[in-house]
């Protein structure tokens, strides 16, 4: 180390005293807790090294809500980005430079409320009595309301999506404007039509774009409940829920096992997507 | 192989402005041509427009005679070489020069025996593996123009090519578009604001001024006989000067400038009603303190305003009895004439020539 490295230090010590003290040793805990023992007759915690909180996991058939989570997370990020691939395209490469500001500030709109009252008026929009079903009875085109509509699962990811496209949005938005423009008048010149030039060069220099966008829906969806709980079926749960639920008997340890698992599956997910994606290229160098 | 091009009427405006105002124009099936202009002038638009990359609002561009019409980019026998070359950062260097084959549907060793042989063209051979974001300017450079000429197009468009090049760099890549050109025996289209490109690469080539083809010629005929006063300032005929009027005795044709009679010669085809004379700077002989050269029909009388050393010459400005200035060279071992000291200017044939006033900026 040499001498140059000691005033950067100084200055780096308090984010990084603050991102070791807030971020790192809470999720320790976690970690460590999770490993402790939990007993249910004196909702007592003891300091152990037993793996009973994981095999709790299993044995409740609460694998089955932490599975169904992460699919939530994975069909609503790929819905997300989906639906927000081509409004990227649109807001970046279609749209005027003011058209495109009022686009973007259209998309935060949603933020101005929370998500309770956003989840809620979804059960106005998808509820017997709603106005998908009134539509659709006024049409003629069903008899009677139909019931899959609300309370179930594609409340829940119609419910997700709406929360958290633009989490979606804004990095594909982002990693479109690092594309230089010029590469895909190439590609057309080179003899691709446009969708060929889609598929050849802009989905592939949106990667990073559209590994961050993933990222960030699939985190936001695994840390979500609100959704879960005003669109969801009878029994619906979701992996915040059921720390809730666990965390009001005190079983903190099931509770910090259930998070650890969560969190493997995440973490394990990022180091995968940077080393295909590179996700620093958003941000930095070495994309254009 | 090569294609013509014939450009008719073509009109391209964006709302009241005309980037390209009613040009017509015919390229000859393995021509080199060159537009030449200033920034924002339209040469830039008119390449799109033969590109496909843009429709004209008007008028007609066919290829040997097809109507390009409704034609994309994508379908038209033309390859284009970018200003900013757009290679795909997220390919090697083979696979952006194989991205238009494979496209075709090359595969295998026959398309990799078409990418060696397009990178050896442009001297590059044995770079396929390598990452095209660290290779250096003129390396770049090189794949961009291997991957449009290994598509063997009829018209390759070379939009700007040489602008941000180092100067010896611009020299080596000028001389290898020359070089490909005889090899390929394609139709070359250069868009540049460089004349020195424009003259030493074109078979012929054109000016252009706001949307508009001021001249069609090659290129020594922009000196023998501009079209006009913008053409000879933008092809460096510096000096232009208003005459009292023209004389015409038999054959010979005199322009009037401050008591000077100029012999001059007509550019174009007729005199042009509102006229300047041009003088080319290298058709001036200047002999200090020359009683002799006075009497010289073919000499003008000038007064000495300044000299100003320039290396291996002299600038000498001389100003006519009106007060317009003219700028001769002379070599730096004659003896310079000080300030105040009439001297007598000799004027080779074609010296002066006697040329629209188009393009002179009113106050000039």
């Amino acid at each position: 180390m040499n001498r140059s490295l000691l005033p950067a230090l100084g200055l780096a010590a308090l984010p990084l005293l603050a991102i070791l003290a807030l971020g790192f040793v809470p999720l320790m805990v976690v970690v460590v807790w999770s490993f402790w023992s939990w007993d249910p007759v004196t909702y007592w915690i003891r300091p152990d090294m037993s793996l009973a909180a994981y095999v709790a996991i299993l044995d409740a058939g609460r694998w089955t809500v932490i599975l169904s989570t992460l699919a939530k997370a994975l069909v609503t990020a790929l819905l997300c980005l989906l639906i927000g691939w081509p409004t990227a395209y649109a807001v970046h490469f279609l749209a005027g430079r003011r058209l495109s500001l009022v686009l973007l500030a259209l998309m935060t709109i949603p933020f101005f409320t929370s998500y309770l009252i956003r989840s809620f008026s979804w059960r106005l929009v998808l509820g017997r009595t709603g106005v998908i079903n009134t539509l659709l009875i006024e049409a003629g085109l069903i008899a009677k309301p139909l019931d899959w509509l609300l309370f179930s699962d594609f409340a829940v990811v119609i419910g997700l999506v709406a929360s958290y496209l633009p989490f979606a949005t804004f990095p594909l938005i982002l990693s479109m404007r690092r594309v230089d423009p010029v590469t895909m008048q190439a590609a057309r010149d080179l003899g691709a039509g446009f969708w060929t030039m889609l598929r050849t060069v802009l989905v592939p220099l949106t990667f990073p774009g559209l590994f961050a966008g993933f990222l960030f829906v699939f985190v936001m969806v695994a840390g979500s409940s609100t959704e879960v709980q005003m669109l969801g079926g009878a029994g619906a749960s979701i992996v915040t829920v059921m720390i809730n639920d666990v965390m009001r008997v005190a079983n903190y340890p099931l509770a910090f096992a259930i998070s650890t698992v969560v969190l493997v599956v995440i973490f394990g997910l990022v180091l995968a997507g940077n080393a295909r994606f590179g996700l620093a290229r958003l941000f930095g160098e070495g994309g254009a | 192989m090569a294609i013509s091009i014939q450009i008719e009427t073509v009109t391209r405006a964006f709302g009241p402005v005309r980037a390209v105002d009613d040009v017509s124009l015919e390229i000859r099936a393995g021509e080199f041509f060159t537009l030449l202009g200033s920034s924002g002038c339209g040469k830039s638009t008119l390449l799109k427009l033969i590109g496909g990359f843009d429709a004209p609002t008007g008028g007609r561009i066919a290829f040997d005679g097809r109507d390009m019409a409704g034609i994309p980019a994508n379908r038209r026998p033309v390859n284009t070489v970018f200003q900013s070359l757009g290679l795909f950062p997220h390919m090697t260097v083979a696979e952006n020069v194989g991205y238009g084959l494979r496209l075709k549907g090359l595969r295998g060793a026959a398309l990799s025996a078409r990418i060696d042989s397009a990178l050896e063209m442009v001297e590059l051979g044995g770079f396929g593996p390598r990452d095209v974001n660290l290779l250096s300017g003129g390396q770049r450079q090189r794949v961009a123009l291997a991957r449009a000429l290994v598509m063997e197009p009829g018209i390759l468009l070379l939009d700007e090519p040489l602008t941000g090049l180092d100067e010896r760099l611009r020299q080596q890549m000028r001389d290898e578009f020359g070089r490909l050109h005889k090899r390929t025996g394609a139709t070359f289209i250069l868009v540049t604001h460089n004349q020195d490109e424009a003259l030493s690469l074109s078979d012929r080539m054109a000016v252009m001024h706001r949307g508009r083809l001021e001249q069609i010629d090659a290129p020594a005929r922009f000196f023998e006989a501009p079209a006009n006063a913008f053409v000879a300032r933008f092809v460096g005929i510096d000096t232009l000067l208003t005459h009292q009027g023209v004389i015409r005795e038999g054959d010979a044709t005199h322009a009037l400038i401050a008591g000077e009679k100029v012999p001059v010669r007509i550019g174009g085809p007729a005199e042009p009603a509102e006229s300047v004379v041009a003088l080319r700077p290298d058709r001036l002989l200047l002999h200090p303190h020359s009683e002799i050269e006075l009497k010289n029909a073919l000499a003008l009388r000038l007064k000495v305003v300044e000299t100003r050393y320039r290396g291996l010459h002299h600038d000498v400005t001389l100003a006519f009895a009106d007060g317009q200035r003219v700028v001769v060279s002379l070599e730096a071992d004659q003896p310079v004439p000080a300030p105040g000291d009439l001297v007598s200017v000799g004027l080779k044939p074609g010296g002066a020539m006697l040329i629209s006033n188009a393009g002179l900026p009113a106050a000039a």
